[in-house]
């Protein structure tokens, strides 16, 4: 045998051999080449082995020994990821409580995150649907002062921008105004007011509203045509096949026949202009003669550019033609009302209406929004997210002892700091997919929800959306990383050695992992108290005093309302004994400017009033006396004015004082001051009001006081009287206090979103806590063990555990109350009545935070308390 | 009726491996079928049979120790797997029935003959 080893075979054969060999067989073979070979040098010698064996190699070279082309090797590390990816699951399957509060939290967070995502995509996707949507644009006007600093923005125009542009300046394609009105409809007999939108005949080429049935192109051709929707089609006629049907109109108080020319796909969600009905604008000769109309600013005008004209060179046009066709208005207007301003216009593309702050979409746009928002939604979903990323951070870290061993002996074996790193990279994406899923699948069960608190009509086919399933797999990515990669990053680093010698404790300074929690609460404290900030904020307006009694007040409307038909509704009404009284007062807000003190012009809100008014509704008269019929001037020329307008009058004695509507010559004699009182929301101060009488006043709504007895009976006798009265009108009717809840919705919505926000916060952050909790306990189980033996109460061991812990708790508060300070002040100074930041507001937070924190930790604390120490220290 | 592919050589190896039981490694199986059938095996076709009837799942394959003959090469030792025996059972079923169903054939050729 010894002999044997000498002996080579041909080399170039063996490498030949060698190389043409799969590598999976080639060890094999050549050790039987060898074998073969060395038994034939023995048998025949080295010459007649030499040729076997190059025969053997030659023979060999056939396809199942060769190696593929292609290569043989695994060229990807897919057999160590599937590796990675067990190990995972199987750690996933052994921590059960672990792994749901990670894939709990992380998919709290991934849902509110998506679902803002949803809403904010849907934001900005207002208006964008529009074919053309990139060269619409809204005329919009900057009011300039003539030190050239903005007065006002505003988004409204009046009868002449849209047509004597378009007239003038070729770029624009179509000028379309908007105009919103309500119109009073004859239905079945039925009379109701709906909402209908005046339009230019290019409305919808320039908008792509689809149509079913007409013509986009001749619909609003005809006077007295009119283009209604798929949903108004089915409820009037039952059909979309609605074309040459008739709907009665009331024009100048008659009814008109409308003949419908066209059926329109329901208006989508996202759309700035929503409209039930569509009527051809009819602007008369007269008006359009009026150069005044040029300050008259009430619609919307759009217009759309040639595709390759430049809407800045077409502003610049705007203004020359503007100046040049207004010149004589604006002389007018300033030698008339002193009029210094310069009106500037500018172009506003469609796609910016909704978010808008400057230029809102209002005067019949719908759906105005505030960037805010998206910002506040978006920062609330991140903290959500943020929470849960800290609670996979820390949960990983604390729970890397157990898998110190398994760290040490990959690194043993050859793993590497980066093959590490990618493995708990991968289990924190494994992690991340299943919390991923999870949203997903919840996702379309919590849109409602949603829907609710954002007002928004988000539906599951928002969902199945292209560049939607794009951010969310950025998101989904952008999770695994955030929460993966500084628990990669730390547990590829243990030291292979100290880990296998089985000494090894994990205790570095755990600095992150405190300050992570204090994150946490932080987060949450601050949430707690913007919580009860808008709360308290908003208990304080709903029950705030107003200076008169809304309760029971019922508002009907009714335009125009002479007093004669007054004195019969009145008489009517006031025969029933649960109706207290009857008052009428102008539609709406009305404002105007008078001069007082001779040559001070006051602005103020006015109201034409009788003399039941003041007293039906309880508003105090402080100084002098209320209107009274004894007065026999009180309808012509007295005026009762508010606290409010003496101060800013400046009146030492108001009985007397004149008040002067200059431009329609009329001086009122101030007879009384009537109690400041808030008419309007309470986020504005009490501005001057007026009240006043005009003898043959047309009133446009009503009050009705009721007795609160009975309501419903009462209502149905209202209801039954104004139908008798006046059966071309509609009846609709509201309460008072009602109206004025309603003007705080929007805070009793964020009140709703930051409560939510908040619960969501402080339990993803406290299944964080337990989790600690459980894991320190577990790991500190002998020493607790040990203490037990010697005499520790569980007590004593229930505060060692948990103090560190509401220390932590504790220190989050110094970094949450005075962001919560400056948020909530922030917030609150929008308000002209307000609730300040109190110290109620932070202690019942404390309480809050550190009773649910409390009773997380020590749940766990007391657990371990309450072990038998033989247990924990007979196992080593 | 294709349940079971087994060649000729195939089935030679596999009855070889069989029969080496737990010495079957390639020079081992090589010089067996030489000795035992007289016939001249090359390693390359031995290789690729055997490497087929893996493939198939009638053998399995482990590796041994490696000597100093071999070079320092490890052996490869191959092993009939449960599912390697069925097919052998049943290539042995088809001969019988084959070889049972000769006389009467011959029979009835003579008579026509």
């Amino acid at each position: 045998m010894k002999s044997t080893k000498l002996n080579n075979p041909p080399s170039l054969f063996l490498r030949f051999f060698r190389w043409f060999c799969h590598p999976k067989l080639r060890d094999s073979i050549e050790g039987d080449l060898m074998e073969l070979y060395n038994e034939r040098i023995n048998e025949m010698g080295k010459r007649k082995a030499d040729l076997k064996f190059i025969g053997d190699v030659l023979l060999l070279f056939r396809p199942g020994i060769i190696k593929p082309t292609e290569g043989y090797k695994n060229l990807n590390d897919y057999g160590m990821f599937k590796s990675y990816f067990k190990i995972g699951w199987r750690n996933l399957v052994k921590n059960k409580g672990y792994a749901f509060i990670n894939i709990g939290g992380l998919a709290l967070g991934m849902m509110a995150t998506m679902l803002i995502i949803l809403y904010i995509q849907d934001e900005r996707s207002y208006d964008s649907f529009h074919s053309n949507s990139p060269v619409i644009y809204r005329i919009v006007t900057d009011w300039v002062n003539p030190d050239g600093s903005v007065r006002q923005h505003d988004g409204t125009t009046g009868h002449f921008q849209g047509p004597k542009f378009m007239e003038k300046i070729p770029e624009i394609v179509r000028a379309v105004r908007l105009q919103e009105n309500m119109m009073t409809f004859k239905i079945n007999n039925e009379v109701s007011d709906l909402t209908v939108f005046k339009v230019d005949s290019d409305f919808f080429e320039m908008f792509s509203f689809p149509m079913l049935a007409g013509s986009p192109k001749t619909a609003l051709k005809q006077p007295g045509s009119i283009v209604i929707t798929e949903e108004k089609a089915r409820l009037y006629f039952n059909t979309t096949e609605a074309l040459g049907k008739i709907l009665d109109i009331k024009v100048d108080s008659t009814f008109h026949p409308y003949q419908v020319t066209g059926v329109v796909r329901n208006i989508p969600s996202n759309s700035s202009i929503k409209f039930d009905f569509v009527v051809p604008n009819i602007v008369s000769k007269d008006e359009y003669a009026s150069d005044e109309n040029w300050f008259n600013f009430f619609q919307n005008t759009f217009i759309e550019l040639h595709p390759s004209s430049d809407p800045r060179v077409v502003e610049e046009k705007m203004k020359k033609v503007y100046e040049a066709d207004a010149s004589v208005a604006i002389r007018m207007m300033k030698e008339k009302y002193n009029v210094t301003e310069k009106t500037n216009y500018l172009l506003q593309p469609i796609s910016d209406l909704h978010l808008s702050k400057l230029y809102t979409a209002s005067n019949g746009l719908k759906d105005a929004s505030d960037p805010m928002y998206s910002y506040i939604l978006s920062g609330i979903a991140l903290f959500i997210l943020l929470i849960a990323c800290i609670n996979f951070v820390n949960l990983s870290i604390a729970n890397s002892l157990q898998r110190a061993k398994e760290i040490g002996v990959r690194k043993v074996v050859g793993g590497s700091k980066i093959n590490l790193t990618i493995q708990f990279l991968s289990e924190s994406f494994v992690i991340c997919f299943l919390a991923f899923a999870l949203a997903i699948i919840f996702l379309p069960i919590c849109l409602p929800i949603f829907n609710s608190l954002a007002v928004k009509s988000l539906s599951f086919a928002n969902l199945i959306n292209a560049k939607l399933m794009l951010y969310y797999f950025i998101l989904f990515a952008a999770t695994g990383l955030l929460a993966g990669l500084y628990p990669a990053f730390i547990l590829s680093g243990f030291n292979p050695v100290k880990t296998l010698y089985g000494r090894f404790r994990f205790s570095g300074k755990s600095f992150l992992q405190r300050s992570l929690v204090v994150v946490q609460f932080s987060l949450a404290a601050f949430l707690i108290m913007a919580t009860i900030t808008i709360y308290s904020q908003f208990d304080f307006l709903t029950t705030y005093d107003l200076g008169y009694d809304d309760k029971d007040l019922m508002m009907v409307s009714k335009y125009p309302i002479t007093k004669n038909q007054l004195k019969v509704f009145k008489e009517t009404l006031e025969a029933n004994p649960n109706i207290l009284g009857v008052a009428p007062t102008n539609g709406g807000e009305w404002r105007t400017v008078a001069k007082v003190n001779s040559e001070q012009e006051i602005k103020f809100q006015y109201n034409i009033v009788d003399n039941a008014y003041l007293p039906l509704v309880k508003i105090p008269v402080v100084v002098g006396r209320s209107f009274s019929p004894e007065f026999t001037g009180d309808d012509s020329n007295s005026v009762l004015v508010n606290e409010a307008f003496v101060k800013e009058a400046s009146w030492k004695d108001p009985i007397g004082q004149t008040v002067n509507f200059w431009y329609r010559n009329q001086k009122y004699n101030v007879v009384g001051v009537v109690k400041n009182h808030h008419f309007n929301s309470l986020s504005q101060g009490i501005a001057p009001q007026l009240f006043l009488q005009k003898p043959d006043q047309i009133f446009g709504k009503v009050f009705i006081k009721l007795s609160g007895k009975n309501n419903q009976e009462s209502l149905t006798y209202i209801e039954k009287t104004f139908k008798a009265q006046f059966p071309d009108f509609t009846y609709s009717y509201k309460f008072k206090d009602d109206e004025n809840k309603q003007q705080y919705q929007l805070e009793a919505r964020w009140n709703k979103i930051v409560l939510v926000s908040s619960a969501l916060t402080v339990l993803i952050s406290c299944i964080g806590l337990l989790g600690l909790a459980a894991l320190a306990a577990e790991r500190r189980a002998k020493e607790i063990g040990i203490r037990k033996v010697l005499g520790a109460s569980i007590i004593n061991i229930t505060k060692l555990l948990s103090i560190n812990f509401l220390l932590m708790v504790f220190l989050s508060f110094a970094f949450a109350i005075p962001a919560a300070y400056f948020a909530s002040d922030r917030w609150l100074s929008t308000y002209a009545y307000r609730v300040n930041f109190s110290y109620w507001t932070i202690a019942l937070t404390l309480l809050i935070t550190v009773g649910i924190s409390l009773i997380t930790v020590c749940s766990q604390a007391i657990r371990t308390a309450l072990a038998n120490p033989v247990k924990s220290l007979r196992t080593e | 009726m294709k349940k079971y592919q087994l060649g000729e050589f195939e089935e030679v190896v596999m009855l070889t491996v069989g029969v080496l039981y737990k010495d079957a490694y390639g020079v081992s199986i090589k010089k067996e079928i030489e000795s035992r059938l007289k016939r001249n095996v090359s390693v390359g076709a031995l290789q690729t049979a055997l490497g087929r009837l893996e493939n198939k799942g009638y053998l399995k394959s482990y590796e041994g120790e490696a000597t100093e003959e071999r070079a320092g090469r490890p052996k490869k030792y191959f092993q009939i797997t449960a599912y390697g025996k069925r097919a052998l059972e049943y290539t042995k079923e088809t001969r019988e029935e084959l070889w049972n169903a000769i006389p009467k054939m011959a029979l009835s050729l003579k008579v026509v003959g």
